[in-house]
């Protein structure tokens, strides 16, 4: 096997204007994005010559995408997929730029979440998702029908066993929050949450009030990966790749009938063992953040904090700036935007690269930061990227 | 009036736990090669792959113990906008502590819900063949 440690990195991350009412199509704001990542990463639209994507159904094609761009692409891959798609789609970039097949690919998310599809439910054909969903006929007709109420299952559960309460969800909010007001561009700038407030927030879905929900947005962001060498030739300074593992998955398709075991758990000591580090040397962190008690739960599972003392580990602010892993430093998806991960993606490459040196955004210093992400607790992916 | 939730699609793999449960009985596949109870049902045993598979008749006495739920206070489908406050628990039968059912938790005020709860199988007859399996407290 390929020692691919460090041989690859993200040379650019870029992303459209952010809205709850686009007024335009995901092709324009994939364009957008596109654009801002390459003048990020200083090169041509012609040096990339692979394109992918995920979406639901919900975007334009990277065909459409590098037609657009002026590019005749040699490879495009478009999947359907949310969370841990983008870890997915670049491992499968490095794949085949190791086997020649291309040079640099740019991978997107383009989507009106807001004012197009929307994620958090409604609208969606009942007996569709009974076949759709493995298992649904055992859970629709009783009124499960979105990631709140099947993650929240995983939630109650969770927290019964190792002692997480109410608060323990809400600082992950007030600390996400937190970062979103030194971000202009995050949703929440201006919009502080305290844990007052929190727990004052009638449930949604118990043990969810709507703080504990992402939020939805309209927006694309792209990111381009190419080699090591490549990267010498960009205007970026490079976020080197240290390890990724794409893609695992759980015992069962039908994830429900086991609430102990998520991806995230598989993910992670395969994830070290490829980077050479451990969770002790992480220095910032990017966690999927679909909800609030997503976070936690993955906190455990990449032993930034054991099992049992995940809730004491946030409410001493360690996911806070000054904290000893401060996460999700836009906002995240609770707080900054919403694109299935990828906003996550681009802002650990800031703060690996110190994009916002001399400002109070900056994790001083950071060297190693860890991206997780999260399509459920059934499938899960992540990297460690550095400095 | 006509029943305005879904009701559960029966198809190839899955038609026996439904069809029983229209006659108000819990049947549970089984894998006769390791002797692993599979639910929900499928093509084949989930732990060893065999396609050797059997059902097992719980009958209409079936008890269990909420091992976790949640409470919807906002219908996430249509149809349940009447139902709200919604119980939705996952228990784990007393007979066989490996199977885990879905289901809502009905006659009970939500605030009382709580892990560990006794419960015991119900069926609500939905239409006039169709009847859902569902939990009441024991
Ligand atoms: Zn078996």
């Amino acid at each position: 096997m390929a020692q691919i440690k460090d041989r690859y990195a993200i040379v650019g991350v870029g992303e459209s204007e952010r809205s709850k009412n686009s007024g335009t199509t995901p092709l324009h704001l994939a364009l957008d994005a596109a654009r801002a990542a390459i003048q990020d990463a200083g090169i041509e639209a012609k040096d990339i010559d692979g394109f992918m994507s995920y979406s639901e159904n919900d975007s334009c094609t990277s065909h459409q995408l590098a037609t657009y761009l002026g590019v005749r692409p040699k490879y495009v891959k478009d999947i359907m997929g949310g969370g841990s798609s983008t870890e997915m789609l670049i491992a499968d970039a490095i794949g085949l730029i190791e086997t020649g097949q291309v040079n640099t690919v740019l991978i997107y998310r383009a989507m009106n979440g807001r004012s197009g599809v929307r994620m958090g439910g409604g609208g969606w054909d009942i007996n569709m998702l009974q076949s759709a969903i493995d298992g649904g006929s055992f859970i629709i007709p009783y009124g499960a029908g979105g990631p709140a109420q099947w993650f929240g299952l995983f939630a109650t559960r969770h927290m019964h066993e190792t002692g997480l309460t109410q608060e323990h969800l809400g600082h992950v909010c007030v600390s996400f929050y937190e970062h979103a007001q030194r971000n202009p561009k995050a949703y929440f700038y201006g919009k502080p949450l305290t844990m007052e407030a929190y727990k004052e927030t009638p449930y949604l879905s118990y043990p969810f009030n709507k703080h504990d929900f992402c939020l939805e947005s309209d927006e694309a962001n792209a990111i381009i990966v190419t080699s090591a060498e490549r990267a010498k030739d960009c205007q970026s300074r490079p976020a080197y790749i240290m390890g990724i593992t794409a893609r695992q998955c759980v015992s069962h398709s039908h994830y429900w009938s086991d609430l102990s075991e998520v991806a995230a758990d598989y993910v992670a000591p395969e994830l070290y063992k490829k980077a050479g580090i451990s969770p002790a040397d992480l220095d910032v962190a990017s966690i999927y953040d679909c909800y609030s008690w997503v976070v936690l739960r993955q906190l455990e599972a990449y032993g930034i904090a054991p099992r049992g003392e995940v809730g004491d580990f946030v409410a001493a602010g360690n996911l806070r700036m000054g904290g000893k892993l401060p996460s999700n430093t836009a906002g995240g998806m609770l707080s900054e935007g919403y694109t299935h991960g990828m906003n996550n993606v681009l802002e650990i490459v800031r703060q690996i690269r110190h994009d916002y040196k001399g400002t109070d955004r900056q994790v001083e210093n950071c060297e190693f930061g860890l991206c997780t992400g999260w399509a459920g607790p059934d499938i899960a992916g992540a990297m460690i990227l550095r400095n | 009036m006509d029943y305005q939730k879904p009701i559960p699609l029966k198809n190839q793999d899955n038609h026996p736990y439904w069809d029983a449960a229209d006659r108000h009985e819990l049947l549970i596949q089984k894998c006769e090669s390791c002797g692993h109870y599979s639910h929900p049902p499928g093509p084949a045993c989930s732990k060893c792959g065999s396609a050797e598979l059997s059902w097992e008749n719980l009958g209409s006495e079936v008890n269990g113990t909420i091992y976790s739920f949640i409470i919807s206070y906002r219908p996430f489908l249509p149809g349940f906008q009447d139902d709200l406050p919604l119980v939705i628990a996952v228990v784990e039968l007393d007979k066989a502590p490996q199977v885990k059912l879905i289901a809502n938790v009905l006659n009970c005020n939500p605030q009382d819900v709580s892990i560990g709860m006794n419960v015991k199988m119900t069926w609500q007859d939905i239409t006039e063949d169709r009847a859902l399996p569902q939990w009441i407290p024991a």
